[in-house]
């Protein structure tokens, strides 16, 4: 249990403390880095109070959360279109606003499009740090609030305010430098580590890239499911690792890895899995990995966009430029 | 994107007794290195570790990180700092300060690790599965998956299978999958055990759980889903809380290239140990040494026919064995 100002009044479907990037440096020992599912969402939340990037802030998925602070503290909630009030006074997204001590925050069911809402608050979300990062961890059960979502009736302290001028409320993040949202949706990806001419056909690969994929229901943060996919394949079994051609001698999964299970594509989420016997046909680039925590389970789409390295470590500066204090504008 | 479009940046072929490497992006932030044949050989496993040991000494600056697969090596890097032009370099010249297989001995530590057969939360985490997900699996007849491991690999009974387990040391390739899962192969090929997976998998599996998938053994370092076939259960492996002192520097008990040594034991000593554990009073063994692979590889020849005799009989029962 974890003492603190803040006190959670309404937990929602699944609220985690996450930060940016986690817990990176540790794959080899079996330890997805979890963090920010929408890194682009938690460090615009971050910038418009005034904090580091890597600050904690609260995921919230689909909403319905409510939390009470003790202390007077700045807040912004930034990501999926969703209601958001305090004292039942409404609060814009992507603003950071100064509330009062005994302030509640209410945050209500996101129609979307997109899934995530990140709830920044000055100074961080200060849970202690569990091997190098606060960000939750479901698959280890580690880090956030005792390696869980939040739930009614928990607690949790924040850190000290970076005395920086947004940290005091009335900035917002300007609506040119938001990123769009949709219901169908284009990722940028990278082909590979396994993919035509050895693992897949050249058809396999503009079938991969060309058709649309839908969002399974059963997405989460460990993975987004999409559909079934019969493809040819470029050889018969998958050998000695076996049967199915999607087989291959166990390896470490790249974070956004597009793993083909049988015939069913699963994009690799930050709790997934590190290591596995099952290829990557494609992997998302880091640029485009924050679309896949704004996925709608039951209605959005996917297409992947094939892109070069080049233009992947581009889109990468570009992403990184719109999250400077340029993109920050007084209220 | 034009013809160019490959995942594979490059490729080297095999030279002075080292494997053959293929490059490949794993996304922008990653690349694969890959050595050798998609070949069980545990050779290429020894090869990527002392690789993996490598590239920790010779520090890069935008490296993050190196994950080791059974084959491969995934190394994860900053690409606003370095190139992947820069990174491949880098690689070529550890590769090139490289010994030959035969020549490297790797760190290897010796842990030893008590296993009990077929006790009762294997054999719970098996009813759980007939009942909540599927009656009819072959691999559930009688209540346990320990049958079915027996007769798929030809063996007379539950105890040739127990010897084998008990035969040999169990190479740890690496760790990953879960925090701390090591997966495990028999040093001696004589050893060797293979089966097929659940289908569908299992939603639960006790902490701790011995298992086999295709010819891969695992524990279980948290309760949770798995598609391994359980055979028994064994010691904690993962701690964060640290309540014994094997746990404190780190809460993984086991790394790559351990050799994990398995005896047995009967399910209530093995429940008493827990306890020890919790209560800090079990120092788990833990001995350093070195493996040396060219003296592992002189061995392996003395042994080949016998491995290879086995291997027949074995391939044969599976053909006449059900699927799950």
């Amino acid at each position: 249990m974890v003492a603190g100002n803040v006190e959670v009044l309404e937990g929602g479907i699944q609220t985690t403390v996450q930060d940016y990037p986690g817990r990176p440096g540790m794959r080899a020992q079996g330890f997805f880095p979890a963090g920010a599912m929408d890194h682009f969402a938690h460090r615009a939340a971050n910038l418009v109070v005034g904090n580091q990037p890597s600050a904690a802030t609260l995921e919230v998925t689909l909403g319905n959360v409510a939390l009470r602070f003790e202390t007077g503290a700045t807040v912004a909630v930034c990501g999926a279109p969703v209601a958001v009030s305090v004292d039942g006074e409404a609060l814009p997204l992507w603003e950071g606003r100064r509330l009062e001590a005994g302030s509640e925050l209410r945050i209500g069911i996101s129609e979307g499009p997109g899934f995530r809402m990140y709830v920044a608050v000055a100074g961080g979300i200060d849970v202690p740090s569990v091997l190098g990062s606060r960000s939750t961890y479901t698959m280890g059960a580690l880090g956030g609030l005792d390696g869980r979502a939040l739930r009614t009736g928990d607690r949790f302290p924040l850190g000290t305010e970076s005395g920086d001028a947004a940290s005091g409320g009335g900035w917002r993040f300007r609506e040119s430098a938001r990123p769009p949202y949709a219901r169908e949706w284009e990722i940028e990806a990278l082909r590979g580590p396994q993919a035509s001419p050895d693992f897949l056909t050249e058809q396999d690969m503009a079938t991969f890239f060309g058709r649309t994929w839908r969002v399974d229901r059963n997405s989460n943060r460990t993975g987004v499911r999409l559909e079934p996919q019969l493809f040819q394949w470029a050889r018969s079994s998958g050998g000695i690792a076996g049967g199915h051609p999607s087989n291959i001698l166990d390896n470490s999964y790249p974070v956004g890895a597009v793993n083909v299970n049988g015939d069913l594509p699963v994009i690799l989420g930050p709790d997934g899995p590190t290591a596995g016997g099952f290829l990557c046909a494609a992997t998302v680039v880091h640029a485009a990995f924050w679309k896949l925590g704004q996925l709608r389970p039951v209605g959005d789409t996917v297409r992947f966009r094939e892109v070069t390295i080049e233009e992947a470590v581009e889109l990468d500066r570009e992403l990184d430029a719109r999250l400077t204090g340029t993109s920050l504008e007084q209220v | 994107m034009g013809a160019t479009a490959s995942a594979v940046i490059e490729r080297q072929p095999a030279r002075e007794g080292k494997p053959g490497i293929a490059y490949r992006y794993a996304g922008d932030r990653a690349v694969l290195v890959e050595y050798g044949e998609m070949e069980f050989d545990l050779t290429l496993n020894f090869f990527v570790l002392a690789v993996n040991d490598a590239l920790g000494t010779w520090p890069l600056e935008g490296l993050v990180e190196t994950a080791p697969g059974f084959r491969s090596i995934l190394v994860s890097y900053d690409p606003l700092q370095l190139s992947v032009d820069e990174l491949l370099d880098h690689l070529h010249a550890v590769h090139e300060s490289l010994e030959a297989e035969r020549e490297i001995t790797l760190p290897s530590r010796l842990v030893r690790l008590p296993v009990a057969f077929d006790d009762s939360q294997t054999r719970q985490a098996v009813e759980r599965y007939i009942h909540s997900i599927r009656k009819d699996a072959p691999n559930c007849e009688g209540g346990t998956n320990v049958d079915y491991i027996a007769r798929y690999n030809g063996l007379a009974d539950r105890e040739e299978l127990y010897e084998a387990v008990l035969g040999t040391e169990q190479w740890t390739a690496f760790i990953g999958f879960f925090p701390g899962l090591p997966f495990m192969f028999p040093l001696d090929p004589r050893d060797a055990v293979v089966v097929p997976k659940y289908n569908p998998t299992r939603t639960w599996t006790p902490e701790g759980a011995l298992g086999l998938g295709g010819p891969c053994w695992a524990i279980y370092p948290v309760e949770s889903a798995g598609g391994y076939q359980l055979i028994g259960r064994t010691l904690p492996i993962y701690d964060l809380a640290a309540r014994n002192a094997a746990f404190r520097e780190s809460p993984l008990l086991l790394r790559a290239g351990d050799r994990i040594r398995f005896h047995r034991v009967e399910e209530q000593e093995l429940l008493e140990l827990w306890d020890d554990v919790h209560a800090d009073r079990y120092p788990y063994s833990v001995e350093e040494g070195t493996l040396d692979v060219g003296a592992y590889l002189e061995w392996l020849p003395q042994v080949a026919d016998e491995a290879g005799k086995r291997r027949r009989l074995r391939e044969q029962a599976a053909t006449a064995a059900p699927v799950p």
